[in-house]
Formats: structure tokens, sequence, C-alpha cells
């Protein structure tokens, strides 16, 4: 009964940290194409965790979740750059805990879309044990002499033989020397190859500069969807050097907050113009440091004024242009209309005159 | 002397000459109008870091802005009833402008509610009714094909505006953009100053210089009149103060006209065009976030928007110029009601298309069938309610259209959020639309049917007192041919009438 209900509260755990990092991932993600294939595959690799916790490896679970909580949580399902085309790759994670280091798997379906290699990227913000594997596709089933090797750079790792047609190696990554490239290669009569690219979570900073003004505050933010970073630096480039914008420098004009846990904010008050240029922010993690880079305009109030004032000139030219074009039409009808007028009175005069005429003769 | 065959009640409208100046004019003053609450929405996401607060509490802004916009209708028909158009127009453009600069300046979010939010929506009411009444008064015959092209503006300055604010965004950020668009609105008033003024007892020129003859004839009437007997003095004063009782009901009615609630064609217009507005506008809100959702792009989905943009642009001059044909004018009602109801059917089968191209085909009839409505928006209204009575008319319906105009997206929202679907809230948007349009059919039908009947009456009773009429028709044919005739110059005409025959008899005694 205890298994039973750690395991609801774990499957409604994995669900949260699961739509935390859907949200995470799919911005994050530049080079992401169809997103029905990458939600598919967060919705297949759940039901495989579901059924991975009805296993009595369940209680050991529970404690490494205990120790560590959830946000942090080990489950990163990591993020992939998704081929597009028939042959997707495909990812699993599962999660088995063995004291505190947690260990992920990832796999890749071979071949690509492109005919022969298919690349994947893996953000890893903890110290995990990572298992590669990379699995023929059935349709390819039919080759059968081919030699497999793993290697990373020049150097080749031993792998290991999971199924007939799928080879995984196990890396410990435990600091940033660890991270990098590998891939395998299956070398027969077609040559196949998977590429995973193992990094620290990228930063997500702002490609245009952000604008403000003399006096003014500016307001710039860093975030590193879906992972949480132990620490958070601003430095500011001047010139060719970069300044750490820490504690001691200049505390009551910068204010750096801490939004969530993977935001970052600094708040630059009374700005000047030296204070324009470009801004890294630096999240620190377990395997390594990340940068986002960001830009500070900082214009004087007279660069909007320009524009202002034109257009507040072309407004009351036109405006004064067409009060005069209708008072001259206007003058135009009046005097016309005058002309008429006098017309009628100098008739009606005429005939008032007979009228008049008439009535004295009636009178008489 | 000839008297002339067809002395007229009022000038009628031009039809055009200046009239397509005027069109021009609300072309822009409409656009800004409905654009300028969605143009501004690109700005939310920066002015939202820069001041820490939610998305939605900077989603107010817009929602205030159209508020504002929408609830201070009777306020502007208040006004143009007592100013006239120009002044009420171009007042409003400087509001707006005042509204965007000082925006430029603010330092909190409660203050971009009040300038960005009160102002600048209280400028673009002013700026909204009046443009709709001058077409009312420069058009008659091509009225539709006017209201059409000036409805137009609005999808263009929409097209315009959101790469324009993007540019200046990222020129120089939210505050010197806002300083600019100030700027920008400004043009609201080169837009009112093309609404010349028209109509009875205004700035025709022939009125002026005939006015002063009249008033010397007057005062030499009245003086014969008190010189007569006494006996003429006692009808003449119960009459003024019958005339100060009427001028009190008169007066408000003057300002902002209540008695439409009991106008039939109006009610029937105000309950029709409520319902609508139920589902009017949460397809387009929600559009793009429904193409996400089923797994389309960013790109592909705001270009998704510009279709419907772009068919709205040319469906609504093309409605118009249908409208004004003589098989539809008659019958423009109908047409109303039939554009609503297939506002509707497009909803109702939007959840159908579950494609891009299923949804470009949605974009494209929505965009039509959107633009159809809005062309003849307040143009039934006119044809409702008629040219004079169209000022206050119009401020009373955007009071109330601007209820569910603002639960309407909200409404859809929490339809979404507890469903988890969009469809539900196509549905209830189209249910609503054609509920309303065949509630519009109906009720038009019968309207139809009734003004018909008492046209027939109206005929009726005026071929009997005909008779009597000729002779009176004599005398007052040369004060016709004198002074223009103008609602409120009758009743002074009428005073004239009656001393002027004790005047006569005397004489010709």
């Amino acid at each position: 009964m205890l298994a039973a209900f750690a395991g609801k509260c774990l499957g409604g755990l994995l669900l949260l940290c699961l739509y935390l990092s859907l949200s995470g991932g799919s911005s994050a993600d530049p080079a992401m194409t169809t997103q029905d294939a990458s939600s598919q595959s967060q919705a297949n690799s759940l039901t495989n965790m579901k059924n991975e916790l009805s296993e009595p490896m369940a209680t050991t679970q529970i404690v490494s979740w205990q120790t560590q909580g959830c946000p942090s949580d080990p489950v990163t399902l990591g993020h992939e750059v998704s081929v597009p085309g028939p042959n997707l790759a495909t990812k699993e994670s599962r999660q088995t805990s063995n004291q505190s280091i947690t260990s992920v798997q990832y796999e890749l379906l071979l071949p690509g879309a492109s005919g022969t290699s298919v690349e994947t990227t893996i953000s890893l913000e903890k110290v995990v044990e990572v298992e590669l594997t990379c699995i023929l596709d059935k349709e390819y089933s039919y080759l059968k002499s081919f030699q497999v090797s793993w290697k990373r750079g020049n150097e080749t790792i031993s792998h290991t033989n999971k199924t007939d047609n799928s080879w995984s190696i196990k890396v410990s990554v435990s600091d940033s020397s660890k991270l990098g490239s590998y891939n395998c290669t299956l070398k027969g009569e077609k040559e196949l190859s998977g590429i995973f690219h193992l990094q620290v979570p990228k930063i997500k900073g702002k490609e245009k500069p952000t604008i403000s003004y003399l006096r003014d505050t500016a307001v710039m933010t860093c975030e590193c969807p879906g992972y949480t970073a132990i620490s958070w630096t601003w430095y500011m480039t001047n010139g060719s050097k970069q300044i750490v914008i820490n504690e001691s420098l200049l505390t009551d004009r910068y204010v750096i907050s801490k939004k969530s846990a993977s935001i970052t904010q600094l708040k630059i008050l009374k700005l000047t113009k030296e204070d324009g240029g470009e801004y890294w922010c630096e999240a620190a993690f377990e395997l390594g440091k990340s940068e986002g880079r960001l830009e500070l305009k900082v214009l004087s109030f007279m660069a909007p004024l320009k524009p202002f004032i034109a257009i507040v000139i072309e407004v009351v030219i036109l405006v004064a242009l067409i009060v005069c074009y209708e008072i001259y039409s206007t003058k135009v009808k009046r005097t016309e209309a005058e002309k008429e007028f006098d017309q009628i009175e100098h008739l009606k005069s005429e005939d008032g005159g007979l009228e008049s005429s008439e009535a004295r003769q009636r009178r008489i | 002397m000839p008297p002339p065959a067809n002395t007229r009640r009022a000038p009628s409208p031009p039809d055009g000459g200046w009239g397509w100046a005027v069109v021009f004019g609300a072309f822009v003053s409409i656009g800004f109008a409905y654009a300028f609450p969605k143009g501004i929405a690109i700005f939310f996401k920066e002015i939202q870091g820069f001041f820490g607060t939610s998305y939605s509490e900077v989603a107010w802004v817009s929602s205030i802005m159209l508020a504002t916009t929408y609830g201070a209708g009777p306020i502007s028909s208040i006004l143009v009833n007592r100013y006239g158009s120009r002044p009420v127009v171009m007042f409003g453009g400087l509001l707006c402008g005042i509204g965007m600069v000082s925006a430029a300046f603010c330092t909190s979010i409660m203050q971009l509610y009040i300038c960005v939010g009160f102002i600048t929506g209280l400028g673009l009411a002013l700026n909204l009714q009046p443009s709709v009444i001058m077409i009312g008064k420069y058009f008659l015959k091509r009225r539709p094909i006017a209201n059409g092209l000036a409805m137009a503006g609005s999808p263009v300055m929409l097209c315009t505006l959101a790469p324009l604010n993007q540019f200046l965004f990222d020129s120089f950020g939210w505050r010197g953009s806002f300083l600019i668009l100030g700027a920008i609105l400004l043009n609201c008033c080169v837009a009112g100053a093309l609404f010349r003024p028209i109509g009875p007892g205004t700035t025709s020129v022939k009125t002026q210089v005939t006015v002063e003859g009249k008033g010397a004839l007057k005062r030499d009437v009245t003086e014969d009149a008190v010189e007569m007997s006494s006996p003429t003095n006692l009808p003449m004063k119960n009459k003024t103060e019958e005339e100060g009782d009427r001028d009190c009901c008169e007066k408000i009615n003057q300002y902002l006209d209540f008695s439409l609630f009991k106008h039939r064609g109006f009610l029937i217009y105000l309950i029709g065009n409520v319902l609508m507005f139920l589902g009017f506008f949460a397809p387009i809100i929600f559009l793009a976030p429904y193409a996400k959702h089923i797994g389309i792009d960013e790109y592909s989905a705001a270009f998704l928007l510009s279709i419907l943009a772009i068919v709205d642009i040319v469906a609504r001059p093309t409605t118009g110029i249908i409208a004004n044909s003589k098989w539809v004018r008659p019958r423009i009602q109908y047409f109303f009601s039939f554009s609503i109801a297939f506002n509707g059917i497009c909803h109702l089968l939007c959840p159908l298309a579950s494609s891009y191209t299923g949804l470009v085909i949605y974009s494209v009839f929505f965009g039509l069938a959107f633009g159809m409505v809005c062309a003849m928006l307040f143009e039934t209204l006119m044809d409702l309610v008629g040219a004079p009575r169209f000022t206050s008319a119009v401020g009373l319906v955007t009071i109330a259209e601007c209820c569910t105009i603002l639960l309407g997206p909200p409404i859809g929202g929490t339809l979404i959020d507890t469903f988890g679907d969009y469809k539900y809230m196509f549905i209830k948007c189209g249910v609503v639309m054609v509920l309303a349009g065949t509630f519009l059919f109906i009720m038009n039908y019968y309207n139809y049917r009734m003004l018909a009947k008492e046209e027939k009456e109206r005929k009726a009773k005026e071929e009997d007192p005909k008779t009597v009429r000729t002779e009176n028709e004599g005398r007052n044919n040369w004060i016709k041919e004198t002074t223009q005739d103008g609602p409120e110059l009758e009743p002074l005409r009428e005073e004239q009438e009656e001393p002027k025959k004790e005047v006569n008899g005397i004489i010709e005694v």
C-alpha cells in the first residue's frame, strides 16, 4: 500500500517535472521542427517511466528523491535536435538510482532522414551517469556484417552489445572534461553514424539590444529554462576587459535579483552613457559554466524627440493647409452666393414694388 | 413669381465631392481607433519585464483602452450633438497624443493604465463616433460604399502599425516608441480638419446670408403684432410657456436621444449586436495560439493573421459596393444577418481543420466574413434610425456592446482552460453568432413588414388634408423663397405664419 501511494506520488511529481522540462525544452531549442514528434516521444518516455515505477526498484528511488528534492530532479529529458522525416530520433530516459548518482539513458535511431548520420544535443546540468545507445532501425536489419565503433574525437571507447542491433557505452560525466561529442559509427555495406553532443545547458539571452535612456532604469534578464543554475554572475565588457559586477561595485546602481530558479535579472538604475555595451550573464552548473550575451544601448532623449517634432510639424502644416483651403473655397462660394442673393433681392424689390402699388390702388 | 416646385426640408447629402475627403479622414480615424489597442501588444513583454508585473496585468492596458473606446460612446455622442464633429475629433486627436506622450514618462503600471488606457482610449472614442457620423451626413445614395471604404481603415492600419511598432521598438525602446506614437496619433487631428461641417443650420453660406434678412423680417412682424390688438398677445404668451416645458425634455433628448429606446429598429439592432459581439473577437485572439497548439510554428501562425487581415482589407470595400447595389440596398438588413450567420458557420467548421491548409482556408473565409460584418456594422444602424438620430444611436449602441466585447475573449479563455481544447471556444462563438444572425433575420423581416404597413398608413393620411393645405401654400411660398428650411427654423416659420395672417387680414380689410 505504501509502495502504491509512493508510486502515485512519484507519478505526480514526474508529471510535474515532465511539464517543466517540456515547457523549458520547446523554447530553448532553436532547431525544433515538429513539436508533435517530441511531445509524443515525451509521452512514450512517460509511459515507460510509469512501467519502471511498478518494479521493486521503486523503494530505493524514493530515498533518492527525498534527499534530492524535486526541483533539482535528475530526470532530465534531454533536448533533441529532431531530424525531420520518418526516422526520427527518439529518446527515452529511464532513471535508476544508485546512492546519489543518477543514470540517464539516451538512444538514437539510425539512420537519420539525411541518409547516413543523425545528431542530438543533450544538456546536462548535474553529474550523471549517461548511457548512450545507438539502435539500428528494423528496416535496415538486412545489413549483416558491419563494424561498430564508438569514438570521442580520436579516442575510441569500448562498447557493449545491448541487443542484436543496438550498441551502447556508459559515460560517467563527473566534470566538464567528459562533455563533448560522442559518436557511434556503423561501417558495413552502408556507413551510418550517430552523434551525441553532451553539453551544459545554453543560456537564453537576447539577440536584439535592450534600449534605454539616460537617467532611466534598464532591466536585463537571463534565463536557462528548465534547469537550475548553482549561481549566476554578471559581467560587463569595458573595452576589452571584463568587469565582474559584484557587491562591491556600485551597489546602489546595480541590483541583481533572482526571479526564480532559472531566471536572473540585472537592474541598472540612473543610467549613464558609459553603461552602454555588452553584458554577460554566466551560470555556473556542476559540470561547467555557460554564458549568455546581452547588449545595452543608452540613448539620450533627443533621439526619439527628433522624429516626434518632425511628425508634429507635419501635422500642423497639414491642418493649416486644409483650413486655408477651406477658407479659400468658402470665400469663393460666399462671393457667388452674395451675387445670387443680390439678384434675388433685386427681383423681389421689383415685385414688392408692384404689390405695394396694387395694395395702394386697392385702398384708394 | 412662380413658387419653387420642390422646397427641401434639409439639404440632401452631397454623395461625393468633399465627401471623399471625409471618407479618407474617417479611414484614418477609424483605423487608429480599432487597430491601436491591438498594435501596442508588441511592447507588452518588455514593459512586463521593466515593471516586474505579470503578463495579464500588462494586458489590462489593452483591455482598458478598448473598454474606454467603446464605453465613452455616449460622451462622444453628447459632444457631437452639442459642438459638431470637427472640434470633437480634433480634441480627440489631441487627447490621444497627450495620453501617449505622457505614457512615455510613466514610472508605474498604474500610470500606464491611466495614460494609455483611459486618456488615449477616450481620445480614440472621440475619434471613432464622429467619423462614422460624418459619413452619414455626407452620403446617402452611396453610403454603403463610403462605410465600407472607411471601415477598411482598421485592417490597413493594423497591417502598417504592426511592423512600424516593431521597428520603433527596436530603434527607440518602448519609451521612445510611445513618444513617437503620440505624434503619429496627432494625425487624427488632420483627419478631423477634413470633417467640414455640413447639414441644416450650420455653415451653409446661404443660410448665413438669409438669416439676417429673416431676423429683420421677424422683428417687423412681432412689432406689428404687438401694436395690434391685445387678444393676439395671450395666445402668444401661452405658446411661450408651453415651449418652456418642452425645452427641458427636448434639451436632454437634444444631447442624447433616449427616445431611441422606443424605436423598434434600434432595439432589434441593439439586441442582435450585443449578442453577436459575445463571439466576435474571441476567434481572432485565439487563432494563433490554436495554430501553435495543433503544432504549427510561430511564424506560420502569425502568417495566418496576416492572411486574415489582407482578405479583410479587400472584403470591406467590396461588401460596401455589393451593399450599395439596387438589389441589396433595400434589403441590407438581411445581408447583414446573413454575414453574421456566415461568420458563425465558419467558426463551427473550424475544429474540422486540423492541418495548416485547413487553417489557411478557415482564415480566408473568416477574413471575408469579418470584413463583411464590420463594413455593414454602422451602415445598418444608419439605415434603421436615419441620419439625424444616428449620433445618439451610435453612442448608446457602443456602450451596450462594450460589456459583451470585453466578456467575449475571457469566456473563450475559460472554456479553453476548463476543457483543454480550443474547439469548444469555436463552437461557442459559432453558435452565438448563428443565433444572432437568425434573430436579426427574423426580427428584421418583421420590422420591414411593420415599416411597410406604417408607410401605407402615412400615405393614406397625407391624401386627406391636401385640399385644405393648398390655400396656405400660396402664402407660405414667398417665405420659403427667402429662407432655407431646417428643423430648427421650422418652429420659427410657423410662429411667423400666424401673426402674418393677422397682418395680411387687416391690410386686406
